[in-house]
């Protein structure tokens, strides 16, 4: 039947006068325009099977009267077949409106009639909004109308608008009547046509500007291979360990992005019993003794948790990203609760149980302490009280069973707390890096020449090994110290008001005047390092050594990440830091060439543990911590 | 942008010789359809921004509801629905008759309808909480109906809900942000309109493609607006940046030359029906908010980068390959003006771009869309954000809060954080009245929809 034909019929079986119109609307001559459904598709249709139709929601029951004049329950006429379903009325003459549905529909029924297979599979639903004019007897005329064939398509009513409000309610199709001046009623509503599986599960909705046939046969045929080969397309299970992009080269344009996917899933590991086992390079734990696999685990569950912030938005792993080297690769210095402003740069969690202070100004002297420092801090998770957090944690479920377990009581100690986290970051181990396995496991080949060349370096015309010690038999990789190498110096007396270049888009680097946007900035937060501490003059600006292993996967650099690269850091040593009155005495100019920069930087990147991927794919396995678990 | 109901009036006069007749003409104008208002969804927008899905608002708007931020030491200090009395009929027109406060702050960005209009969902960026607020019951007195609390576990890790735009039954909510690393990796999340999850569609990265082709350098996996060309069976999206960034103090991000890389580069073409990405197309420097063209032919949509200070077209060419377009330069780049909301005219030949760094709305003839000329600008105030037009063009409404930590600070004036309601008179602004946000103790104004008691009737 083409267009202008069912134009004609739709208006004699409607037989009724028009819906209401807008008062805005304005005479005009231009042509008429259907709906994308009664033309030809204007783009290809989706080949069935190539793509998924989630469910959206349970299609619902309710009491319906069927043109036989049988009272039945709506499922009941699915049939547990494929169901188009929609809602209409005998008297409606929007073109685009009823008529549409049952056109398309009609158009449908010609589709499945070529293909009887197929056909048995489906069936159409036709439910009116006017219990009061579409009697059975007029539903089955209507019916009639359309002819018969191996297509099985109903045409319901129901006894009453009562029996009918229930089931347009839950279709979210809300409706209004308006009388007609010349008799009869005009029902308002929104075209919506549902397509319904066989296990009543609503699969797609359609609106006027998306019904068409074409689609609607190849959502059916979709289902239909989904129900064959009860195939879900699969998620990926690719154990792969997504490292940060880098963006090298952002600056100069000659970056492409490398991105990876966010949806991998995790493989849990036995951490405590990893951890246990050591690591080539470094000396046994002796704390890990100490904690359980519960209690390391409810710890991992802690650190993860977005609700250990006071607004239920950042868990430690906001800042500490295990795909980062469990720092921030992407951020200077770190981000806190409502975006406040954090200082300084986030340290690494990688081998954090050997270390004696915590922090870059070493304020905190043990890491069962150190916790209590993050989750307070106004400008990091900021939680209002030590109470409120072992309130918080008590409050929710998983926590107090695991609690209950573990310390025979589901209200937790703040020392509890603390030795939660404590165990979880003490298994944070790695080493057995290609430099250990040469060093300490004789493994002639496991670095290159310019590693080896590095290293020599690193122990002698360098001098790194002053403060990033290593011992006979393994290595911190610090002296657990503080120096002042003149970083924190030179941000205290920067002048923050010179034009400077800022990278925009890649390739796109202008000399910004920090005046155009002064009044969006807020000042830079003072920052003295370990004299804040010590309050000794002769403290200024020291700040505790880091541990160089993983190192590569750890940028950026120094205590305010103001170094991006390793071979800006190795250079900025190589000039001897920067002069100032409490300057190390340790850090001297060292007059590298650039190949000796580059053996150093190659050094550095030979320090990666064997185990960090395996570390990453732990954390990723941990569940996401948030409100509505805790209800 | 949806063809077929733009010309909906058209098509009824068309119609009306043997369809309705004059006896229905006079009942006609009595009333507001609801069917009507489905039928040709384009022709009464405010909002000439809005889904193609949408219900609108014939003619005159009631309400304007303002999706406002809560500051420390304004008012109640939390995030609030704050709806305006705009009908220069009403009583009360011009002033604040509601506000509903929703608990916290969360920043609070961008909102949207539902298809039938009844609900508006309003997303907090950073608490990840959606606010949808019942809108129909009593358009002038808006009540909180539900909140999605479990967005970010739900969807497997998107964080950061920007656009909640309507789709038939369902919302689509795009991501800003990923629970992974709070970087810009993020997805768009489908839920249903009783706000049920339905399904996460990730932005296509290079190592997950989906199916799409990298047409150029770029395929960063962010996300930011969202819009509908039905016709063409098209999702347009944009890139923004992570949560890191958009929390972040703006003057410590432009010195944080690691957090400045992490943008987003890209605008993405998807399949519309099979939720597939095609192509992802290089538009470098944040391209921010999307608007198609109306016009039935008109295959195009504009976006404006929001560092690099670009309009740039997303336009489908003669061999029906979806290309992206640097068009025109806003402002001087240099002074970082930094162009957020955008608007299209319903005929298709103006785009309006405010530009929040100097407080200014401009006005570009796109009536060649290869070739946007600034014809027009108005400062608005001391920094200016989101724009509202109604779909006649008569009326625009403008908010001041772009991020909370990235919005000036310093002495409150009047020209801080405002609403203020235009007319547009001959191409030109004439203010009607403003609401100063911080004197009457509400926060930080963002986004604006329209309510009208003739949606309901």
């Amino acid at each position: 039947m083409n267009v202008f034909r069912w134009l004609v019929f739709t208006v004699f079986v409607c037989a009724g006068p028009a819906h209401s119109h807008n008062n805005e609307l304005h005479e005009n001559t231009a042509p008429i325009v259907l709906a994308p459904g009664y033309e030809a598709l204007s783009y290809k249709a989706p080949v069935p099977g190539t793509y998924e139709l989630p469910p959206i929601q349970p299609a619902a029951n309710g009491a319906v009267l069927r043109s036989s004049g049988d009272d039945a329950q709506l499922h009941s006429l699915f049939e547990n077949k494929i169901v188009v379903l929609s809602f209409i009325y005998r008297a409606c003459d929007d073109i685009n409106g009823c008529p549409l549905a049952t056109f398309v529909m009609q158009q449908l029924k010609s589709e499945l009639e070529q293909n009887e297979q197929l056909a048995e599979k489906v069936k159409l639903v036709s439910l009116s909004f006017d219990p009061a004019n579409d009697t059975p007897e007029e539903m089955r005329k209507y019916r009639d109308s359309f002819g018969n064939g191996a297509v099985d398509w109903e045409f319901i009513t129901t006894r009453s608008d009562e029996q009918l409000f229930p089931i347009l309610e839950e279709y979210q199709q809300p409706i209004s009547k308006v009388s007609r001046e010349e008799g009869g009623t005009t029902i308002n509503h929104m075209l919506r046509v549902f397509l319904i599986d066989s296990r009543r599960f609503v699969r797609n909705i359609y609106s006027v500007s998306l019904l068409h046939t074409d689609t609607l046969l190849s959502d059916i045929k979709t289902l239909v291979a989904e129900n064959q080969q009860d195939a879900q397309i699969a998620r990926r299970n690719t154990p792969s360990i997504n490292y940060a992009e880098s963006r090298e080269g952002y600056a100069n344009g000659v970056y492409r992005s490398q991105s990876t996917s966010l949806e991998v899933n995790g493989i849990q590991m036995n951490l405590l019993e990893e951890a246990s086992g050591g690591a080539l390079g470094l000396p046994k734990l002796q704390s890990l003794a100490h904690y359980t696999s519960e209690q390391v685990q409810l710890g991992r569950k802690l650190f993860f948790d977005r609700r250990l912030s006071h607004n239920n938005t950042i868990s430690c792993a906001m800042c500490h990203v295990p795909q980062q080297g469990f720092t921030s690769n992407e951020l200077s210095t770190a981000v806190g609760m409502e975006g406040r402003t954090v200082r300084r740069n986030t340290p690494t969690l990688f081998n954090v149980a050997y270390y004696d202070h915590f922090f870059h100004d070493a304020r905190e002297t043990s890491l069962e302490n150190q916790i209590w420092l993050p989750l307070l801090a106004h400008n990091e998770m900021a939680n209002p009280s030590v109470g409120q957090v072992l309130k918080k944690v008590a409050a929710i479920p998983e926590y107090r069973e695991g609690l209950q377990t573990i310390y025979g009581s589901a209200k937790p100690s703040m020392q509890q707390i603390g030795e939660l986290f404590a165990a979880y970051q003490s298994t944070l181990i790695s080493a057995n890096s290609r430099f250990d396995q040469w060093k300490f496991g004789g493994k002639q080949d496991a670095l290159s020449s310019l590693e080896k060349q590095g290293y020599e370096l690193f122990s002698t015309k360098a001098g790194c090994i002053a403060c990033h010690t290593i011992e006979p038999d393994h290595a911190l990789f610090t002296d657990q110290r503080v120096h002042n190498t003149g970083v924190g110096f030179q941000r205290a007396h920067n002048n923050n008001n010179k034009p400077r270049p800022v990278t925009l888009a890649p390739g796109v680097v202008l000399n910004i005047d920090p005046s155009v946007y002064a009044a969006a900035a807020e000042q830079p937060q003072p920052d003295t390092g370990y004299y804040e501490i010590t309050l000794d003059p002769d403290d200024r600006w020291k700040y505790r050594t880091p541990t160089l292993r993983n190192v590569s996967i750890t940028a950026p650099y120094m205590h305010d990440g103001s170094l991006s690269s390793l071979t800006d850091v190795v250079e900025f040593y190589n000039q001897g830091g920067i002069d100032n009155p409490t300057h190390s005495s340790l850090i001297q100019p060292l007059g590298l060439d650039n190949n000796e920069v580059s053996a150093l930087v190659a050094f550095l990147m030979s320090l990666t543990g064997d185990n960090v991927s395996h570390l990453i794919a732990d954390a990723i396995a941990a569940p996401i911590g948030d409100t509505r678990a805790s209800n | 942008m949806n063809q077929h109901f733009f010309h909906a009036s058209k098509f009824i006069q068309r119609v009306r010789p043997f369809l309705i007749g004059k006896k229905i003409l006079t009942s006609a104008m009595s009333a507001i359809a609801f069917a009507l208002i489905a039928l040709i969804p384009n022709a009464f927008a405010d909002e000439t921004c809005m889904s193609p899905y949408m219900a609108k608002i014939a003619g005159q708007e009631d309400y304007v509801y303002v999706w406002t931020l809560g500051a420390e030491g304004v008012g109640d200090e939390q995030d609030k629905l704050v709806t305006i009395s705009v009908n220069p009929k009403a009583d009360n027109y011009g002033e604040v008759i509601d506000s509903l406060s929703v608990g916290g702050r969360n920043e609070a960005h961008h909102s949207g309808f539902t298809d039938d209009r009844r609900f508006l969902w309003a997303a907090g960026l950073d608490s990840n909480k959606i606010f949808i607020f019942d809108v129909h019951t009593d358009p002038a007195k808006p009540t909180l109906s539900n909140t999605i609390e479990d967005f970010v576990s739900a969807s497997g890790g998107v964080v950061g809900p920007h656009t909640t735009y309507a789709l038939p039954g369902r919302m689509l909510v795009t991501g800003l942000s990923n629970n992974q690393d709070h970087g810009g990796r993020t997805g768009m999340v489908e839920y249903s309109n009783d706000g049920e999850y339905i399904k996460t569609h990730w932005m296509p990265t290079d190592d997950a493609l989906n199916g799409a082709t990298k047409s150029g350098q770029f395929a960063d996996g962010f996300g930011y607006d969202v819009r509908a060309l039905p016709r063409k069976n098209v999702l347009v999206t944009s890139s923004f940046t992570g949560w890191n960034n958009y929390m972040m103090n703006l003057g410590k991000l432009m010195g944080d030359g690691e957090a400045m890389k992490r943008f987003g580069n890209t605008v993405v073409i998807w399949d519309l029906h099979t939720r597939k990405p095609k192509k992802v197309l290089d538009v470098p420097g944040a391209p921010l908010e999307l608007r198609c063209a109306w016009k039935k032919d008109n295959n195009y949509c504009f976006t404006t980068t929001a560092l690099t200070s670009e309009i740039w077209l997303i336009y489908e060419d003669e061999n029906q390959e979806w290309q992206a377009k640097s068009v025109a330069t806003i402002g001087d780049p240099s002074k970082i003006p930094l162009p957020v909301d955008i608007s299209i005219s319903a005929d298709d030949s103006r785009l309006w771009v405010n530009t929040w760094n100097d407080g200014s709305t401009r006005v570009f003839d796109i009536s060649d869309e290869f070739a946007p000329k600034e014809i027009y600008s108005k400062k608005i105030g001391d920094q200016v954000n989101m724009l509202s037009q109604s779909w006649d063009g008569k009326r625009m409404y403008y908010t001041s809060s772009l991020l909370a930590n990235w919005d000036k600070q310093g002495e409150n004036t009047a020209d801080l954080q405002y609403f203020k309601a235009f007319d547009v008179n001959e191409g030109q602004l004439e203010e009607q009245f403003a609401i100063d946000f911080i004197a009457e103790g509400l926060g930080y104004p963002h986004q604006m929809r329209f309510g009208a008691y003739a949606l309901y009737q």
